[in-house]
């Protein structure tokens, strides 16, 4: 009988000494839920601080990256996700915490490092069961990385008329291509930047290309060999280099903005789980 | 005895376990919390932790370490107005004042840490001749007139001296080039003038540009193409006078780009040398 109350002591007193940790764990919940991501920090960083057992160690770290991811800080993100997956043992969590990575890894561009920790996690025969899920990111780490052909083909994968494949088709088909640009302006000059929707810059290129043509051509026509030759290599070709340039640069800016711009439609408006 | 127990270890259970849950917000516990934070170089926390600490107790070394931790974050001033807290009646009185003239010789204007220096009653006594080589250096980084190169030289020890007679006679004889010298090398001969700010290829451009366009303007004034002998000559007469021009620009760049280079070269080697102030490993106290 001695022996029964004497063990209800210890175990009671073992549960209130975790209450406060607890509560101080209800607390910075409570800061990250407001969206006060720095308190939210400093409160579970104090919580890991008085943990002596790490029984807090996981969620906290967890918590501490999602605060950083959403404060843009994706090293330290990163850093504490990497804590958090070192402190659990359950597949599950191991899994979050590495796609978490994956996705910090997309929002800062280092694509290559995402597309290396989903390789990883293909060939780990644990998470076979989650080959979807990784499709779905492998897919917008190609969006990421500007490779919307790719992403199309990835997103395909997971369902023939997924949003993300039919959104990825339109930025493609959208997109100029910057080698046809160039070629045109190989054959007219002005045409490429013309292409690009640069009207005025594609008339200018041509009008200069069209003046100093003529100039080389009738000095050569008038046996002034030199000067065609000092025209021509100068003032020509300076500006017949200039347009295809010229092309070749809006057609890039042209394709940076089409990009941006669904990217800005994903994060305001796609309602499905985002890096 | 079953019923009194069971009266009783409620109360019994309770009692103990208020003694065995900790307060996290104590004074106490803020303060180790925030010597973790400040070993992580988690400045900016620990400076709430060491502030709410400080509220209800006087400490001079969690001052100290309150003071270091606003200069990293940049808030110079509060750190400084911190560090002159602990100038007098302090145990640490010399190692704020040697922290509140390295703070203020990073984050003042070379003439008003000079003033400050003047201010011998905030000197430390036994670092003197610290501040004092943190006020040559002062000279350094300003058009101030330097002092002489034996009293500049001689403030320092005997292996840092060949390094630092070499940066003040860099800043003495600076390799700067001549504007007006540029452009009239440009003058005289188009491209000249880059040739001698070190541009070479800028220079030969530019001759080879010149040249050929007033070529074009003779040549077609001499084919009776007026039109076009004088649309060459006023392109010739554009590039002449654009390259004069960029010849004194590319000068005064040149100039400027030896100044930020001396400048950071010497920012370089004051950090390698910890600003020539003693290392003092605080954070463990």
């Amino acid at each position: 009988m001695r022996h029964i109350i004497l063990y209800i002591v210890i175990f009671s007193t073992n549960i209130f000494a975790q209450d406060f940790l607890q509560q101080q764990l209800d607390e910075a919940d409570l800061l990250f839920n407001s969206g006060k991501y720095y308190d939210a920090i400093t409160e579970y960083k104090r919580l890991q601080f008085f943990d002596d057992q790490n029984i807090f160690t996981y969620e906290t770290s967890y918590k501490i990256a999602l605060c950083y991811k959403a404060g843009a800080k994706f090293d330290d993100a990163v850093k504490y996700f990497t804590l958090a997956e070192n402190n659990t043992d359950e597949y599950k969590d191991i899994y979050e915490c590495k796609t978490q990575i994956i996705r910090a890894n997309i929002l800062r561009r280092t694509t290559d490092r995402a597309h290396q920790l989903l390789d990883e996690l293909e060939i780990n025969p644990r998470f076979f069961y989650k080959k979807m899920d990784i499709l779905y990111w492998r897919g917008w780490t190609y969006m990421f990385a500007d490779k919307w052909e790719e992403a199309a083909k990835t997103f395909g994968k997971i369902k023939p008329d997924h949003q993300l494949k039919i959104i990825a088709e339109n930025v493609e088909s959208n997109k100029y291509s910057i080698t046809v640009a160039k070629i045109i302006s190989f054959i007219l000059p002005g045409s490429g930047q013309v292409y690009t929707g640069n009207y005025l810059s594609g008339l200018i290129s041509f009008g200069w290309n069209v003046l100093f043509g003529y100039l080389t051509i009738d000095a050569w026509n008038s046996d002034r060999m030199f000067d065609g030759f000092a025209i021509g290599s100068l003032l020509w070709m300076r500006f017949y280099r200039g347009s295809v340039q010229n092309a070749e640069r809006f057609a890039i800016e042209k394709n940076l903005e089409i990009a941006n711009e669904t990217l800005r439609y994903l994060q305001n408006s796609y309602k499905g789980l985002k890096p | 005895m079953i019923f009194i127990l069971l009266v009783f270890l409620p109360g019994i259970i309770w009692a103990q376990s208020s003694l065995d849950r900790p307060d996290i917000f104590s004074l106490e516990n803020r303060l180790k919390f925030g010597d973790f934070l400040f070993s992580e170089e988690d400045y900016l926390r620990a400076i709430n932790e060491y502030r709410e600490y400080l509220r209800f107790t006087s400490n001079d070394s969690i001052r100290f370490k309150f003071a270091y931790a606003l200069a990293e974050m940049g808030r110079t001033d509060e750190a400084l107005d911190n560090y002159k807290g602990l100038f007098f009646s302090s145990s640490l009185s010399e190692n704020a004042r040697l922290e509140f003239y390295k703070v203020s010789f990073l984050n003042s204007e070379s003439q008003k840490f000079r003033d400050l220096c003047n201010m011998e009653v905030y000197l430390p006594e036994e670092h003197k001749s610290e501040v004092n080589r943190l006020k040559l250096f002062t000279y350094l980084f300003d058009d101030s007139v330097l002092p002489d190169s034996t009293d500049f030289v001689n403030s320092f020890s005997k292996e840092d001296k060949s390094e630092v007679l070499s940066i003040y006679l860099k800043k003495k004889f600076p390799d700067y080039k001549s504007p007006e010298m540029a452009a009239i090398f440009s003058a005289i001969v188009p491209g000249a003038g880059k040739i001698y700010t070190g541009r070479l290829e800028d220079g030969i451009t530019a001759l080879i540009a010149t040249g050929i366009l007033t070529f074009l303007a003779y040549d077609n004034l001499k084919a009776d193409h007026d039109f076009r002998g004088w649309l060459f000559a006023g392109l010739a007469a554009l590039s002449y006078a654009g390259n004069i021009y960029g010849a004194a620009a590319s000068a005064q760049q040149y100039n400027a780009g030896i100044r930020f280079n001396f400048e950071n070269e010497v920012r370089v080697y004051l950090k390698n040398k910890n600003y020539f102030l003693p290392t003092d490993n605080f954070r463990h106290r």
